[in-house]
């Protein structure tokens, strides 16, 4: 199973005016760390214009920005708190928004290989326990320990 | 098993359409279906769906254009509440055209 999970992709307490602002707070995690280039924090931004990822599951709303795999080097998954919810555009229909309190930034250098990984997102996002277990954690720690069970 | 062809489309045409795209092929073939399974972004799916005989188009992103292909909203998929409801919006697609 490839990994996906990091503790150094891990963040709490994301103060965030805006969806802008939480993706480019959330996406330092990302290219300080090596997994993206310098070019994927402005691409993601771009696209979340075009192609929101705002997703409201079972019991809490989400978003999960994303872009094409030319800007990635190695991939991972984020997995952020946000100390208050921002607002995002819902994937699915525009217009329409969710106040989203985590944010799972994906980076992916090549879907086939790493459908494991994008499983286990899906799985989570589907998993009322695992929701509820990520709605609760408070430290980085408790959020890390969260991702290690249900996405790894 | 039946066959057929189903492109599923999110904005980048690599995430959000890899995730559902296996869950609909898992799904499809407990209905007795054996579904070839396409990706694509709502701008490289003219190109994906030329030349080959697609049955459905599943939405994780919103598709505006016609391409003559009957669409399906896949949201539920995603977010798992729903899914059963995409799934038979699908196979009433597919047993409309192979009926």
């Amino acid at each position: 199973m490839e990994q996906a999970i990091y503790r150094e992709l891990i963040m709490t307490g994301v103060d965030a005016k805006d969806s802008e602002d939480a993706i480019r707070q959330v996406g330092q995690l990302f290219l300080k760390n090596g997994f993206v280039k310098d070019t994927y924090i402005d691409a993601v931004v771009a696209r979340e214009k075009v192609f929101a990822t705002g997703l409201e599951l079972n019991g809490i709303s989400i978003a999960m920005p994303h872009t094409d795999i030319i800007h990635v080097n190695k991939p991972g998954v984020t997995v952020a708190k946000l100390s208050h919810p921002v607002e995002f555009e819902h994937m699915g229909e525009p217009g329409r928004k969710v106040q989203a309190e985590m944010l799972f930034m994906m980076a992916i250098t090549n879907p086939e290989d790493q459908i494991g990984t994008i499983m286990r997102v899906l799985g989570a996002f589907q998993n009322k326990d695992a929701m509820e277990a990520f709605k609760k954690a408070e430290t980085e720690d408790e959020i890390y320990a969260a991702a290690m069970q249900y996405i790894g | 098993m039946k066959t057929c062809t189903v492109v599923t489309v999110c904005g980048s045409g690599v995430v959000t359409s890899s995730m559902i795209a296996l869950k609909i092929k898992e799904q499809l073939r407990e209905r007795g279906w054996d579904a070839t399974m396409l990706e694509a972004s709502p701008v490289s799916l003219n190109s994906v769906i030329t030349g080959k005989d697609v049955d459905v188009i599943v939405c994780a992103s919103p598709v505006t254009e016609d391409v003559g292909i009957p669409k399906v909203k896949g949201m539920g998929m995603v977010t798992g509440m729903g899914e059963e409801k995409v799934m038979d919006a699908i196979c009433e697609v597919l047993e409309e055209k192979y009926k």
